[in-house]
């Protein structure tokens, strides 16, 4: 409740003159009852994809718990810090409103139906995968899965191409877990701090 | 509901059980770039180290939690599943709820502490650092799991070439992954992927 006026405050003073709409008044922080049926009817409406989509559509546009500005500000923390992207957004969402708490029922909110689904999904899985034609049709699904894990490199390949020094990095970080089989947590122990110490800002001012 | 034993020890064991969560919750830190970092070493855990499934079922679940709607880091919670199988489905689910709790759970208590204190973090040169730096690093370790889990597909080569395809298309059209995953099945229905 503490910070019902501090989030109510801001808004005047964080729309830019620009900006020729005028300012839609956020809700009253959600309860943590709210906080819950919300991320519920988050993870419900994206049971066709696009959550990150769907909680923006319904956290800022529906419920109009935050603004677009600090939902975008979750989203940067949420991909910076280790952790699933969307449930790190449902714990950002959850925590800036009640601490641990609200973390904790915004991401089970967010993981109740989907993954009480999927354990249904697994259980018939174990039960029926012997059967031959099961297993047919999942060998050809396994190919399509195997294409989408292999994209996952080239979506973010882009943004470092003219990057010498990240392609070194990121080609020393595979070698080692390919070629010398080293484990994860070690190669991200070495490279981490190595990567950090190249990437320091040097100049305070630069962007 | 005991099934035969097994050469493998089984998670009713309350020592294995805590092993199998204290390397899922030392894992959590280091799911980098939203999470999948992680597939190559829970490959490592359910089939190298502990033998809890075999490649293809390892394979089978990474294309159900990929399918499934909602977060595809529930994986963990299909592999905890498979984990105590032989020992019941009540066992199983209990243990596929603890795993998927301790994959999130560290990440999730750094993740509240980093919304309190975002304002102070947001321009320190550590976050700047930290940002630029783990980038390149996700890069390698995404390019090392796409790997990894083309070798553990281990399709004939029609399900190389479809894994090929589908690879191209997530990246060049904007198309639902379901639906190339629904062709892919019928493909594998028909006969003309098999492993």
């Amino acid at each position: 409740m503490r910070r019902a006026n501090c989030r109510l405050i801001p808004i005047s003073c964080m729309t830019e003159p620009a900006a020729a709409a005028p300012p839609i008044p956020l809700a009253p922080p959600p309860s943590l009852v709210q906080l819950f049926w919300g991320m519920l009817q988050v993870a419900l409406s994206a049971f066709g994809g696009g959550l990150s989509a769907w909680s923006q559509r319904i956290v800022v546009e529906q419920r109009r718990w935050m603004t677009n500005e600090q939902f975008l500000t979750g989203l940067t923390v949420a991909r910076l810090f280790p952790g699933p992207n969307q449930i790190n957004m449902a714990v950002y969402i959850g925590a800036d409103f009640h601490g641990l708490a609200g973390a904790l029922v915004a991401l089970a909110g967010m993981l109740l139906l989907p993954f009480t689904l999927l354990m249904a999904v697994g259980l018939a899985y174990f039960q029926f995968h012997g059967i031959p034609s099961v297993d047919r049709v999942l060998a050809g699904v396994v190919a399509a899965a195997a294409g989408m894990a292999l994209s996952m490199g080239f979506k973010i390949l882009d943004q470092y191409w003219s990057d010498r020094v990240a392609l070194l990095l990121a080609a020393g970080v595979f070698l080692a877990l390919t070629v010398l089989h080293v484990r994860l947590i070690p190669v991200v122990l070495v490279a981490g701090p190595l990567a950090m110490a190249w990437y320091w800002p040097r100049h305070p001012a630069s962007p | 509901m005991r099934r035969r034993p097994s050469a493998n020890p089984p998670l009713s064991d309350l020592g294995t059980l805590l092993q199998v969560l204290w390397q899922f919750l030392s894992l959590s830190l280091f799911s980098l770039g939203g999470g999948n970092t992680l597939l190559a070493e829970y490959h490592h855990l359910a089939v190298a180290q502990f033998c809890w499934l075999s490649n293809a079922q390892f394979a089978d679940l990474y294309a159900l939690a990929e399918a499934a709607p909602g977060p595809s880091s529930m994986l963990v919670g299909l592999l905890g599943l498979g984990a105590s199988w032989r020992e019941g489905p009540l066992w199983a689910l209990l243990t596929a709820y603890g795993a998927e709790a301790a994959i999130l759970l560290p990440s999730t208590l750094l993740m509240v502490a980093a919304c309190l204190s975002w304002k102070r973090l947001e321009h320190s040169p550590w976050r700047v650092a930290f940002e630029r730096g783990m980038g390149p690093i996700t890069l390698g370790i995404l390019f090392a799991v796409g790997l990894k889990i083309l070798r553990t597909a281990d399709t004939n080569a029609p399900g190389v070439v479809v894994s090929l395809v589908v690879c191209v298309l997530m990246l060049r059209t904007r198309l639902s992954p379901l639906w190339f995953m629904a062709v892919a099945g019928v493909l594998g229905g028909l006969g003309v992927i098999n492993r």
